[in-house]
């Protein structure tokens, strides 16, 4: 016997709406790509894999593993780097979403799923890595870009994708016993009685909204901004579920289109953004970036990398900020791994191989410079629309589905 | 809860897309008319356990939630 709307009164009734049930994906996609146009507006796009990249190397340098920048270049603390600080609000923005919706617990998954995680993440260490990139900065931002670089990158997060989901499968079928065994839950929210949850979540919010005072006061109006926007990241990803792994993993199991749907309208409205923001910007240092020097080789190879990795941890990078703020352990094993293999990657494996490498095959393919914006529009617009044609007729007929 | 239950499949711990790939294997192995209790702790099953039961055809008889695990009551339906 539910109450009427009138009775139940407009503050409750807009808090069930935040926090009663998960927003769709439509929705979370187009907040992010507004979002996305904001940050690069204040500085660059969003990009999620430089900011780990930035806490592994801090974490190598305070443990006197390797060493990282130089006295002309020191190594930016995790304070004062723009990415790392909104990686760190994404997850505080994810954790304070969780909470007041309360789906917040700290979840450990069987041993065998744990272990996946971390090698999922230094998996997504190394693709994102040798491939300069990973679903944001490769595929999310990086179509909005322009650039041909993050289509190959796309396309190797396919074939990754793809061949990651083939192995699950395989291996639910004949070593069933990898992903079962012992799990635990702590710290869920009881039901049907009150629980702390929302109003820890909103001292959360409170703690956010102190730091970016903070960095207000010393004038760092940048990091106020990251500040702001990595905290509406995290927020809206974990109230929609936001998930780029699941957009392209989901054709391949159960057909359903909602995601790939969603991450198609954030990529759409920061396209518009983006290429506004680029045109006008002509010659500036604005037009060229998320343009990546990873044009064809390193953008497929990395694209397969990080493909498998992330679907192995079950959320790529922005993916496993999210849910480990909502408490799954084994996507906290996750950025273990990633924040364990990015700096490594970047001071031992990449220099090598990009030395290695003919121009041709590292090249900054911004498509304007070759056949204008116009025409660059149109074919990413011709690109979306067979990616959802091919993604609503999947989801009717259901030929690629696995499961 | 008055449901007789012919088999459980606890998914408590595991996190997107387990839980499914779980209940797709575990429904396959049951016969018409038999009921599937799934037991998930992943935030996201509230979402796609109905909607994989509705695209499968499978019946969702009915979903609770006790203390952070949602229970799930399926009928396969061949």
């Amino acid at each position: 016997m539910s109450k009427s709307d009138s009775e139940i009164g407009s503050m409750r009734l807009l808090f069930l709406t935040l926090f009663g049930k998960a927003w769709p994906m439509w929705v979370g996609g187009i907040l992010l790509g507004v979002g996305n146009i904001c940050l690069f507006i204040v500085l660059k796009p969003w990009g999620a894999s430089g900011g780990i990249l930035n806490w592994g190397q801090n974490i190598c340098n305070s443990l006197h593993i390797v060493a990282f920048g130089s006295a002309e270049e020191p190594l930016p603390a995790v304070s004062a780097h723009p990415y790392s600080v909104l990686c760190f609000l994404m997850l505080l923005g994810a954790f304070a979403a969780a909470l007041m919706s309360k789906e917040f617990a700290l979840r450990f998954a069987p041993a065998g799923e744990m272990i996946k995680g971390l090698i999922g993440g230094a998996l997504m260490g190394l693709g994102a890595i040798v491939g300069k990139s990973c679903t944001i900065g490769g595929f999310f931002s990086g179509w909005p870009a322009l650039s041909l670089g993050a289509v190959v990158f796309t396309i190797g997060l396919v074939i990754g994708t793809y061949a990651a989901l083939r192995y699950l499968l395989f291996e639910m079928e004949k070593f069933p016993k990898i992903s079962t065994g012992k799990t635990a839950q702590f710290l869920s929210a009881p039901t049907g009685r009150v629980s702390l949850q929302p109003l820890i979540g909103a001292v959360v919010l409170i703690v956010a909204l102190v730091m970016a005072f903070y960095y207000n006061k010393s004038d760092n109006k940048v990091l106020v901004c990251y500040v702001l926007i990595g905290l509406f990241f995290g927020f809206v990803c974990q109230r929609s579920r936001f998930c780029i792994v699941r957009a392209l993993r989901e054709p391949f199991m159960t057909g359903e289109s909602s995601a790939p749907v969603g991450v198609m309208a954030g990529i759409l409205v920061s396209l518009f953004g983006f290429a506004t923001i680029k045109f006008m910007g002509a010659g500036t240092p604005k037009e060229m970036m998320w343009v990546w020097p990873h044009f064809w080789v390193t953008a497929i190879i990395g694209g397969v990398i990080f493909g498998i990795g992330m679907t192995l941890a079950g959320g790529c990078v922005v993916g496993s900020i999210w849910r480990a703020g909502e408490g799954h352990m084994k996507l906290w094993a996750s950025l273990v791994g990633m924040i364990v293999a990015m700096p490594l990657t970047a001071k031992y494996i990449a220099p090598p191989l990009y030395e290695a490498l003919p121009p041709s095959m590292k090249q900054q393919f911004f498509l304007p410079a070759k056949i204008g914006y116009g025409s660059s529009i149109l074919i990413f617009l011709a690109i979306i629309l067979l990616w959802y044609l091919f993604v609503k007729w999947n989801e009717k007929t259901g030929k690629f589905s696995a499961i | 809860m008055a449901v007789a239950v012919d088999h459980t499949l606890d998914c408590c711990g595991l996190s997107c897309p387990m839980p499914i790939i779980n209940l797709a294997k575990g429904i396959k192995k049951m016969d018409d008319g038999q009921v599937l209790e799934l037991l998930a702790t992943d935030p996201g099953s509230k979402l796609d356990v109905p909607a994989w039961c509705k695209k499968t055809g499978n019946e969702l008889i009915e979903s609770v939630e006790e203390n952070g695990v949602y229970k799930y009551y399926i009928r396969c339906v061949k």
